[in-house]
Order: C-alpha cells, then sequence, then structure tokens
C-alpha cells in the first residue's frame, strides 16, 4: 500500500485481463484492483477485443486466457506486435505441454495456471510490471 | 536251323516240347532260368511236376492238353512251381503240334514268368485302390473329375456333402451347373477350362451353387490332366467350401468396425465430458476460489479461518478434477502418435506421483489410432494401479512389435501379488477387467502377473490390422 495520504507516487502497473470466462475475469479484476499500484485499464472477453483495448490503453501487463474465442496465442502475439512495451502474461487451465508449447511460439514464457494462490498471481504481475514495489 | 537257335538263345520264356503224353522232350535255356531245373534233370518227366498239387488233383494238366488238341491252343494264366518249390505265376501257351496227316505228334510249350508283372500290377491296383478311397470319403473337399468338354465323370463323397448331388444325378452333367447364372452368362465356367488348359491349373474363390440353388463361397482349383503324349484327356477339380470362413472373417471384419466405431465414440464422449470438466467445472470453481481469498481478507478476522478452509477445499476439488479431466482427455494420439502420447503421460502424471519410469519402444511404423488409443488406456489403468498399489519406485513401459501386433508391457519394482490370488479376484477387480475387457474386445490378450515382493507386470498383445481397414480376402461379389 503507498501512502495513506492517498496521493500515489509510485509508478502504477496497468493492466489488461482478457478471458472469455466471466466469472474468472471479474474475480481476477477484483484481485488486481485490490493493490493499490495496479490499475485494470481494460477487461476483453476475446482476442479481437484484447487486441484493440491493448493497442488503445498499451498496458503495462497483458494477462491471457489460452483457451479463449479467437486463440488466446494469436492475441498474445497481436498485442506483442501493437503494444511493444505489454509483457504478456498466460493465465490458463491447460498446463499441458501444448498450450505451453503454443503460448511460448506466439512471444510468451510467463505462464501461470488457474488455481494458483491470488498471492502468486499479483506477484507475478508485479514483477513483469516491474514496478519494483515489494510488499 | 535258326530257329532253334533262337529257341535256344530265349531267356525270358520258356520254351519245350512234350510229347503226346506231356513229357518233357527239350527244354531251353529261358526254361531253366524260370524253372530252375538243367535239360538233365528234367527231359524225360511229365510236365505236370511244374504244377501245384491242387492243381494236379484237379486234372488241370491233362485239361490243358485236352483243351489244346481240341481247339489247337489253350492258355492260362496260373501258379506253377519252380524245382525248388516256390511259387511263380506263369503265362503259359500250350500249342497242339499235328504232322501233315493230322495227326498229333506233340506239344510246343512257352511260359513266361509274370511275377513281378503281376505284383506290380496288384500293387498298383491295391494303391489305386486305396487312392480311389481316400478320395471318396474325403468329406471337406468336392474332388471330381471332367472330361474334355467339362462333363462330369466321377464323384465323391466331399462332393456330395458340398453340393448336394448324388453321382446318379451328376455324373455325365456339364460342371457349368455349379456356376450361378451370371457366371455361366459370361461364359466363366469355360473360360476356367481354357485357363487351366494353357495353364495347367486355374485357381479362384467365388460363389458356387449347390443342387438347392443356395450359394456357397468356394475356393475351387482346376487341374488338367495331360497323357504321356501330351494329349488333354480331362480336369481334375477341387472345391471347398469357405462360406464359415468366410462369415468368421466378415463377422471379425464387423466386429473390428464395431471396435473402431466403440472406442471412437468413447473417445469422444470422454473428450466431451473432459471439456466440459475443464472449461466449465474448474473455471467456476477457479474463480469461487479467487473470490474467497479475496473474501478472507475482508471478513471479520474470527471467520477468516473458515474462509480460507473452504477456498482451501475449492482448490483441492480443482486439483482432483483437473487429473480426472487429464484422464479423460483423448492423449493426443491422433496428432502426436503413441510413442510421445504415452512417453508425455509417462513425464506428466507419472513423474508427479512419484515414480521413476523407463520407457522402451521399437515399434516401426505407426500404430492404427483405435489400437493406440486402447494401448494407451489400458497403460494408463496400469500405471494407476501401480501408482495405488504397489509401492514401487520405478515402473517399466515397453512397446515392441510382435507377430502382426504389439506387445505392451508395464513392469513395476513394487510389492508384487500378495498372495497366489487369480487374476481377477482381490484388489481392483474393476480396473483389471476393464483392462482385460479392453484387450480382449480387441482380439488381443492381457495378462498380469507377479509373486510377492518381487513387482507386477501387466502384458497385453494387441494385433495391429493394417492401416487403411482393407477387407478381408475374396471381397466383391456380395
Amino acid at each position: 500500500m503507498s501512502g495513506a495520504d492517498g496521493v500515489a507516487t509510485a509508478p502504477r502497473v496497468t493492466i489488461l485481463v482478457c478471458d472469455d470466462d466471466a466469472m474468472i475475469r471479474e474475480a481476477l479484476c477484483d484481485v488486481l484492483r485490490e493493490e493499490r499500484d495496479f490499475e485494470v485499464v481494460g477487461a476483453a472477453a476475446d482476442a479481437d477485443e484484447a487486441i484493440e483495448l491493448a493497442t488503445q490503453h498499451q498496458p503495462g501487463v497483458a494477462v491471457v486466457d489460452f483457451r479463449m474465442p479467437g486463440g488466446g496465442a494469436r492475441a498474445a502475439r497481436e498485442i506483442l506486435l501493437r503494444s511493444p512495451g505489454t509483457r504478456v502474461l498466460t493465465f490458463s487451465a491447460h498446463a499441458d505441454f501444448g498450450a505451453v508449447e503454443e503460448m511460448r511460439r506466439a512471444g510468451v514464457t510467463e505462464y501461470l495456471l488457474k488455481g494458483v494462490p491470488n498471492t502468486e498471481i499479483v506477484a507475478t504481475v508485479r514483477r513483469l510490471g516491474g514496478s519494483g514495489v515489494t510488499r | 536251323m535258326s530257329s532253334e537257335l533262337l529257341v535256344q538263345g530265349v531267356l525270358d520264356y520258356a520254351i519245350f516240347m512234350l510229347d503226346t503224353e506231356g513229357h518233357i522232350l527239350s527244354w531251353n535255356p529261358g526254361a531253366e532260368r524260370i524253372k530252375g531245373y538243367t535239360a538233365e534233370q528234367i527231359i524225360g518227366r511229365h510236365f505236370s511236376v511244374f504244377y501245384p498239387p491242387e492243381a494236379r488233383a484237379q486234372g488241370r494238366p491233362a485239361r490243358g492238353l485236352r483243351i489244346a488238341t481240341a481247339e489247337g491252343r489253350y492258355e492260362e494264366e496260373g501258379w506253377r512251381l519252380r524245382r525248388d518249390g516256390t511259387r511263380f505265376w506263369a503265362n503259359v501257351v500250350i500249342t497242339a503240334l499235328f504232322d501233315d496227316n493230322g495227326h498229333l505228334r506233340g506239344f510246343g510249350k512257352v511260359t513266361r514268368d509274370l511275377t513281378e508283372r503281376r505284383a506290380a500290377e496288384q500293387a498298383l491296383t491295391e494303391s489305386e485302390e486305396r487312392f480311389r478311397l481316400l478320395v471318396q470319403g474325403v468329406l471337406d473337399y468336392a474332388i471330381f473329375m471332367l472330361d474334355t468338354e467339362g462333363r462330369i465323370v466321377s464323384w465323391n463323397t466331399g462332393a456330395e456333402r458340398i453340393k448336394g448331388h448324388t453321382a446318379e444325378q451328376i455324373i455325365g452333367q456339364h460342371f457349368s451347373v455349379f456356376y450361378p447364372p451370371e457366371a455361366k452368362a459370361e461364359g466363366k465356367p469355360e473360360r476356367e477350362l481354357r485357363i487351366a488348359t494353357a495353364e495347367g491349373r486355374y485357381e479362384e474363390e467365388g460363389w458356387r451353387l449347390r443342387r438347392d440353388g443356395t450359394r456357397f463361397w468356394a475356393s475351387v482349383v482346376i487341374t488338367a490332366l495331360f497323357d504321356d503324349n501330351g494329349h488333354l484327356r480331362g480336369f481334375g477339380k477341387v472345391t471347398r467350401d469357405l462360406t464359415e470362413r468366410r462369415a468368421a472373417e466378415q463377422a471379425l471384419t464387423q466386429r473390428r468396425r464395431l471396435l473402431a466405431h466403440l472406442v471412437e465414440a468413447q473417445e469422444m464422449e470422454r473428450r466431451r465430458i473432459a471439456w466440459d470438466v475443464h472449461d466449465d467445472s474448474i473455471q467456476s470453481m477457479v474463480a469461487v476460489g479467487m473470490r474467497l481469498q479475496l473474501l478472507a481478507n475482508r471478513v471479520p478476522p474470527e471467520l477468516a479461518p473458515q474462509v480460507r478452509q473452504l477456498d482451501e477445499s475449492v482448490s483441492g476439488a480443482i486439483g482432483r478434477l483437473r487429473s480426472l479431466s487429464f484422464r479423460l482427455r483423448p492423449p493426443g494420439i491422433d496428432r502426436h502418435g503413441l510413442v510421445e502420447a504415452l512417453g508425455g503421460y509417462l513425464e506428466e502424471v507419472v513423474t508427479g506421483w512419484g515414480l521413476r519410469y523407463a520407457f522402451d519402444h521399437s515399434l516401426e511404423g505407426e500404430v492404427p489410432t483405435e489400437v493406440a488409443i486402447t494401448i494407451f488406456r489400458i497403460c494408463q489403468e496400469a500405471l494407476t494401479n501401480v501408482h495405488k498399489h504397489a509401492r514401487a519406485s520405478t515402473v517399466k513401459v515397453s512397446l515392441a512389435p510382435a507377430g502382426q501386433g504389439v506387445l505392451t508391457r508395464v513392469t513395476d519394482d513394487g510389492v508384487g501379488f500378495e498372495a497366489p490370488l487369480g487374476p481377477l479376484t482381490g484388489r481392483e477387480h474393476f480396473g483389471v477387467i476393464e483392462m482385460r475387457e479392453r484387450a480382449e474386445t480387441a482380439d488381443g490378450w492381457w495378462t498380469m502377473h507377479g509373486e510377492p515382493g518381487g513387482g507386477t507386470t501387466v502384458e497385453f498383445w494387441l494385433p495391429t490390422p493394417p492401416v487403411g481397414g482393407g477387407d478381408a480376402p475374396g471381397e466383391g461379389t456380395s
């Protein structure tokens, strides 16, 4: 938590959340919004929306579901192309070799399996966002 | 005299003269050779010494002379005695000799030893008889002869059994009566005889008719029969009824097809369940877990432990559902092949159980998908058993080609069998039955063996029909 005075001085991590499952998407947004240094700048339900929002907001971190309409790998590839400063984190229910490999080929090496504790999600996003804020 | 010399030189015939009473007047080397007497020993004696006692008792010698006198010539075949008492089968010709005035002067006698010829003839007759009986008695093959025109000249029991005609009903008829109308119309019977004549032999499988008009699937061999001069004398025809074999083959093919559909349907169903679990149940529970963790930070501190406990049980359930979904999911054999799918499973799951594994495979080429899936599923079940029961540290899986199929072994170094129990009693009843049924449904076999403390080996073999699933031989007309 940065400063009780309410003035945010620390650099904020801007985040785009991409998941077609509404329950997950909203829960993830809520988890990330809990962190004062995080700002969720958009939430997409499919690949096209994700690419559009990433282009528009140039987020620091995009959390991308592997399996969603339009394809998580395509979304990741396009986001990296149109928003070169964005770090992509795959957040997937699929842990199999094929899924990991497909995302790796799209340029994504960060991979979290759905079901990991919230703290791990937060820590990974913060590390990728490079905010340097430690708690 | 030259005729005298000739007679004296002949060795194969006993040629000698008798006086009118039957006493021997002359003797040649052939007679000596055949009968064993020298001229000195025999000349002057009565020729009845050559006859066995029973023939002498019947008055055969005198009868021979009487007939020769009356008719000029007497010929017979019969047993004669050599000097040493042994018998030989003789051809005897007695010729009465008359002088110019018609007075009987004596007899000329020519005897040939036919013992060998007779033995050879008898052997031949016996062998022909035996062969005839053999052919006649064969039930499983219709064996019969055709003349050069294709008319039936012989018939055996097998032919009667298979085709339904008796010999009386069929002999003399043209063999085209066995062919269905469409085959007759296109001249198939004649064509087969032409080919057999040209090439010596014709063979095929095809439909034939029984007497009652029903069809049977026949294996037919027609052999052209030539005499020593190369002239066609007729045809031998051997026909076998393959209806049952064909039906069995078709049943097998159908069973394999059914199995393929079954495996496919089962895998599709599993895939659907796996996706449902994965995409719906797990996702919802993940969201619930995330919410519970958020909630734990917001509720009054005394409630927080309960919320965390809820989160933990949700998290445990997610783990179990995830491994269920993994087990249900088709292993990707269609995309990556059996070896890679099984290797991936060993690496991801078996290693996750804390087991070391070794994986040997020496398969040549890819295994048909439904067989590969069956192998994979049985291995999966066997490995689960190892995990649950064996208390093993290492498991070894091997795949090897064996007799038109794949032999798979899953061996562990665990506790083995507790007691010498039958494979279907005791622990893990259900998984064992499932493995065995999967293997046997696919026309293979499955065994599990081991001994207390000596580990357990699950071994099974599945046939691999050629990829592309060609049908049984002889396809077409049906």
